[in-house]
């Protein structure tokens, strides 16, 4: 009996922590992102409507001001995409994705035209899965194959399975800036970037949201890279039901 | 009240100046009616003495609103006559897919998140403002 009222009494603790994350949450969407946006909004407004009464130093403040806050915003929003993909249950359904990469790829390309990108994707991925979170995945991986290549003329970017051991593995592959393997740890830890913010844009959560995802599967994901030639995220589904 | 005003639901000041900035900006002319709370909502849209004369054009609304919030303002006027189709744009700062679906469920006509970034914001509500004014005609009650 003991043991019994032990574990109620865990259970509604753990009922009343995850209710007190929930409205961390929901204060989080509503609450910080409002003064940031007047932040954002009243020293873009200077700028727009009296900017030419700023010059030199107080020009250079004031457009400091309106990337930080639009930097916040920015991680803002990152920290709540994060916390969506944590919640909600896993629907899990035959996804193709293949299909889902390519839409995905389909954006990217839309957004950057400028940019030559070689896209190889093998056809015929089937999985299960929830196909909502799983896009999320693939956009992510893809939107960083796309930055991390950004320095080559042409970008070469390659979605494909392999099986070993009886496991089928994804592979998302590109001949970017790879990064130093030394840091690798670092990369699936939230806000952790192995690029200085002029060199690659990001917040360094990309990762973690794929993680989570993927954990949320039962699944599993690394990757490997060479510094200056390319890396290599690979991931597993289980395909129980 | 001028037949053709908006009516802005918002009780951030900042937000409030950020909207009608720009509107003006997207040279939406257009008078702005404003509330700062769900219960002034209420009064200025539903039968009372503070009732505006016509109805305005469209409505932005907030969802988190001290004492009556946005959702249940949006009930209410859905189940008035006078109300029920008055356009009602959700412009808040939430994305979360609960408060999207129940908006929908409870007649919003648009649901707009408030984005952060300067410009992006500009314009969102010069795009929601200028459709729901020019393109978008809604029945007027009789």
């Amino acid at each position: 009996m003991a043991l019994e009222a032990a574990i109620a009494e865990r259970t509604r603790d753990l009922a009343i922590a995850v209710k007190e994350m929930e409205s961390f949450t929901y204060s989080v969407a509503h609450d910080l992102r409002a003064p940031v946006r007047a932040i954002n909004g009243f020293s873009r407004a200077l700028l727009e409507d009296y900017g030419d009464q700023f010059a030199g130093e107080p020009l250079d403040y004031l457009l400091r001001i309106s990337r930080a806050s639009e930097r916040m915003g920015q991680l803002i929003d990152d920290l709540l995409k994060l916390s969506q993909v944590g919640r909600g249950d896993v629907e899990r359904t035959e996804v193709n994705l293949s299909v889902l990469a390519a839409s995905a790829a389909a954006r990217l390309t839309e957004r950057l035209p400028d940019r030559d990108v070689r896209l190889a994707i093998q056809d015929g991925m089937n999985t299960r899965g929830d196909g909502r979170l799983l896009l999320i995945v693939l956009e992510n991986l893809l939107d960083n194959a796309w930055k991390f290549t950004q320095r080559r003329e042409t970008a070469e970017i390659r979605f494909f399975t392999t099986n070993e051991d009886g496991r089928r593995i994804f592979h998302i592959a590109d001949n970017g800036s790879g990064f130093d393997t030394r840091y690798r740890h670092k990369l699936f830890a939230p806000f952790q970037r192995l690029h200085r913010a002029d060199e690659f844009e990001g917040t360094g959560i990309g990762l973690v949201i794929v993680s989570r995802i993927l954990a949320r599967h039962g699944g599993d994901v690394w990757i490997d890279g060479i510094e200056d030639q390319g890396a290599t995220v690979s991931f597993t589904l289980p395909e129980r039901s | 009240m001028a037949a053709d005003a908006i009516l802005i639901v918002e009780d951030d000041p900042d937000d409030l100046e950020l909207i009608q900035r720009a509107l003006r900006k997207a040279r939406v002319n257009n008078v702005t009616a404003v509330a700062r709370d769900g219960e002034e909502a209420l009064r200025l849209l539903l039968d009372g003495p503070d009732r505006l004369e016509s109805l305005p054009l469209v409505v932005f609304l907030d969802i988190k609103l001290p004492r009556i919030d946005g959702l249940e303002v949006l009930t209410q006027v859905r189940s008035s006559t006078r109300t029920k189709t008055l356009p009602v744009v959700i412009l808040t700062s939430s994305d979360e897919q609960e408060d999207l679906l129940r908006s929908y469920d409870l007649g919003a006509n648009s649901f707009v998140r408030k984005p952060i970034e300067f410009a992006a914001f500009q314009k969102t509500v010069a795009e929601v403002g200028l459709y729901w004014l020019l393109i978008n005609r809604n029945p007027r009650p009789a």
